[in-house]
């Protein structure tokens, strides 16, 4: 019962935040509202014996990606800045394109009949580790090895783009 | 699995990772950044030739990683375009080490984004897949916006970026629906369950995007002719001729193995893209000036002619349409390598500008004549045969009002290739773009896709070893 | 497993935040906004694959996995995302898509 009371929680948390974060009308209030969502995120992961994948949600996401999304605000919002909110038919537009998209998708996902599984399996952080490390069938080694070469890919992309020499 | 197994299928990957790392210690080793370009070039020059031989073929990971003759000899191609425009690229190069400060950046971020593509077109699962098509493009936002002093540049990489990300994200809620429905994300598995499922379907379709995006079909084609312009010429080349004919080659693999038992449903989408693509690609195209977005808007044309090879879904449609990457690749790159040296030399990129052309550089005229006569698909170059070769497939479905609609979509795009020529060979100009000699980089990767472009014309055998190859890998 | 919430329900979040997402993304003009739309997106998909993972087949890994790999290459991309953000910004002293004569699709 308990759990249940959080998941209705968390989801109205999560429902309400996102739609606050991309409607806000002050940069840095929409990042917050964005790491809202993202911890909830990560309660929905705990209460569902997800520890290990709510461990990395917060410390990437909420920890990793919403400091970066902060300093870039810090560094081209002055504050008191305000986005100007978007016109009418815009709105409009984006909202049936929204709202019939979450329509059909949420229709389709109703009238499919899953077969949930029985088992209660919680989360292992010994089996995650063994499976990214082998190489056999249902291993991932060779993912967790090119996703190195795209991080590192992307660090010296950033830096490129960003450095700059300096100008007087 | 066994190591030396593991080293001949997955060589050209190796080798490839091994020269990013060469040329990251070399950015710190040498003094002389212009020695840099040279070392690109030389070993990326012999991990070409190398890639011709001895790779080989097989499963490695428990299925992630597929490596079979066709596959292998898609990446020889891609290697091809990717080392013409290295050389087109060269002057351009060093030409910004003075202002930018930055040389073995550029190829560290190109060659990154060309093993995220090797990975992509061998993946066996949709994880592979998804890493190789994000590393694929995540390098390309860089390269986009690495001409950091002009504003268009960083406008094109920030277009590019997001409306990558967001259709990446598009077809990762699709890839999360067909797992929901099959519990495997590995292809091979997922084809018992492709069925006419509604669930199946949404998320088939969702998946497509992405790679509907890469391959700038309409209706996802906004971003093209914008990115096309802002970004260097290299880098825009890089993205019409090497990014699209991969994803276009993933999409045919993909099609026409796993979604094979759903062919009823991707033959429409396909068949309405297809005539859309074509007809928006060349009504565009009528209207530009400058040469880069009228280049765009051809290659969007084009794709349109791509997936109209896809539509019979046999061994005959995917020959056909690997061939006519090939000629593809050749052709746009002729045009781009005139486009740059141009540019080059005198930054002037307007049709206008083009008048009287042949007068004071008859050599670059004529190789622009050339690859503009293969795009449009005159014979006897290469693009005639890829054009036909792609309608013939067609034909033996049954399609033959797409087809008489695709031969007008190619009388339309004859007449603004031949205003390209006509500015070049009959209009007058009193002061024309002057006479210019480019340095040796730019003459072979000039030089190299006029080659391609007669050989894969005129030499037959290419294509039946591809058809080979294909029925190797289709039975 | 929570006793009576099924899959759907999870469905149904996930699928209302990528929506919402994408309704960020076409309406908003701020680029930094714009990002924290695709955000949303991302992080949408990612329970989805825990999700399927935990309810439908549980004995596999995929899902879990799969999104570990999507927050990964979501922290890249927003990593050069905002460098180009930055680079925009100092070229054009603003963060805003009407600013500069890029329309935005």
């Amino acid at each position: 019962m308990g759990a249940q009371i959080m998941f209705y929680i968390l989801a109205t948390v999560i429902v309400v935040f996102s739609f606050l974060a991309v409607t806000s009308r002050k940069v840095m209030r929409a990042t917050v509202y964005l790491l809202f969502v993202l911890l909830a995120t990560a309660g929905l992961y705990f209460i569902i014996d997800y520890n290990f994948m709510a461990g990395i949600q917060l410390i990437v996401y909420a920890g990793g990606i919403v400091a970066l999304i902060v300093f870039a605000v810090m560094l081209t919002e002055k504050i008191g800045d305000k986005i100007e909110s978007p016109s009418n038919m815009q709105m409009i537009l984006a909202g049936l394109i929204s709202i019939a998209g979450a329509g059909v998708t949420i229709s389709v996902l109703l009238g499919h009949d899953f077969k949930q599984s029985t088992q209660n399996i919680g989360q292992n952080v010994a089996t995650i580790g063994e499976n990214l490390l082998n190489y056999g069938k249902d291993g991932y080694v060779l993912p967790f090895e090119v996703v190195s070469i795209l991080l590192l890919a992307s660090m010296i992309a950033a830096i490129v783009v960003a450095k700059r020499k300096f100008e007087n | 699995m066994d190591l030396s197994n593991f080293f001949s299928i997955m060589r050209g990957e190796i080798v490839l990772a091994a020269i990013i790392l060469i040329l990251l210690l070399a950015e710190i080793a040498t003094k002389d950044k212009k020695k840099i370009v040279d070392l690109a070039i030389g070993l990326f020059l012999i991990h070409t030739i190398f890639g011709f031989f001895g790779v080989g073929e097989g499963v490695l990971f428990g299925g992630m990683f597929k490596a079979s003759p066709i596959v292998n000899l898609f990446k020889n191609i891609l290697n091809v375009g990717v080392l013409i425009i290295l050389f087109q690229s060269a002057s351009w190069v060093k030409g910004k080490l003075e202002e930018h400060n930055r040389v073995s950046e550029f190829y560290i971020l190109l060659f990154a984004s060309l093993l995220g593509m090797y990975y992509m077109i061998s993946a066996g699962d949709f994880l592979m897949f998804y890493i190789g098509i994000e590393m694929a493009s995540l390098p390309v936002a860089g390269l986009a916006a690495f001409d950091i002093y002009q504003k268009r540049s960083a406008e094109a990489a920030l277009k590019y970026i997001f409306l990558a990300a967001i259709t990446s994200g598009i077809s990762l809620l699709g890839i999360s629906f067909l797992y929901s429905a099959s519990g495997t994300i590995f292809f091979d598995e997922l084809k018992p369950f492709m069925t006419n499922d509604s669930l199946i379907t949404l998320g088939f379709l969702f998946f497509l995007v992405g790679l509907l995006f890469k391959i700038s079909i309409v209706p996802f084609h906004l971003w093209t002719a914008d990115v096309y312009e802002g970004a260097p010429i290299g880098v825009t080349s890089y993205l019409s001729v090497i990014s699209k004919g991969a994803a276009a080659f993933i999409l045919i693999i993909i099609l026409f193995t796993m979604a094979k038992p759903i062919m009823e449903l991707w033959r429409e989408v396909i068949y309405m893209l297809s005539i859309l693509t074509m007809f928006i690609g060349n009504i565009f195209a009528l209207r530009q000036k400058n040469m880069k977005r009228f280049l765009a808007f051809s290659s969007i044309a084009q794709a349109g002619f791509i997936i109209l090879g896809m539509l019979s879904g046999t061994q005959l449609g995917m020959s056909a349409v690997v061939f006519f990457i090939a000629t593809y690749i050749f052709s746009n790159l002729g045009a781009f390598g005139v486009v740059y040296a141009i540019a080059n030399q005198s930054g002037k990129e307007n049709m206008d500008d083009y008048n009287g052309f042949y007068r004071t550089n008859p050599l670059l005229s004529v190789l622009m004549m050339l690859a503009l006569f293969s795009l449009a698909g005159i014979p006897p170059v290469a693009g005639f045969f890829g054009k036909f070769f792609l309608f013939m497939s067609a034909a033996s479905a049954g399609y033959y009002w797409l087809i008489l609609f695709a031969v007008i979509n190619v009388t339309i795009s004859l007449y603004y290739y031949l205003l390209v020529v006509r500015a070049m060979f009959v209009r007058q100009n009193d002061n024309p773009i002057p006479a210019f000699k480019s340095d040796v980089y730019m003459k072979i990767g000039l030089i190299l896709p006029a080659i391609g472009i007669f050989v894969l014309g005129l030499y037959s055998p290419i294509y039946e070893h591809i058809n080979e190859l294909v029925g190797m890998f289709l039975k | 497993m929570i006793q009576g919430i099924g899959v759907t329900d999870f469905f149904i979040i996930s699928t209302l935040m990528f929506f919402i997402g994408v309704y960020g993304f076409i309406t908003r003009k701020n680029l930094i906004t714009i990002l924290i739309a695709i955000e949303l997106i991302l992080n949408a998909v990612a329970i989805n694959f825990v999700i399927i993972n935990k309810y439908l087949y549980p004995e596999g890994l995929h899902g879990q996995i799969f999104s570990i790999f999507i927050i990964a290459v979501a922290a890249a991309e927003v990593a050069i995302a905002i460098a180009i953000v930055i680079d925009f910004y100092r070229t054009n002293k603003s963060v805003n898509v009407d600013e500069s004569e890029m329309m935005k699709y």
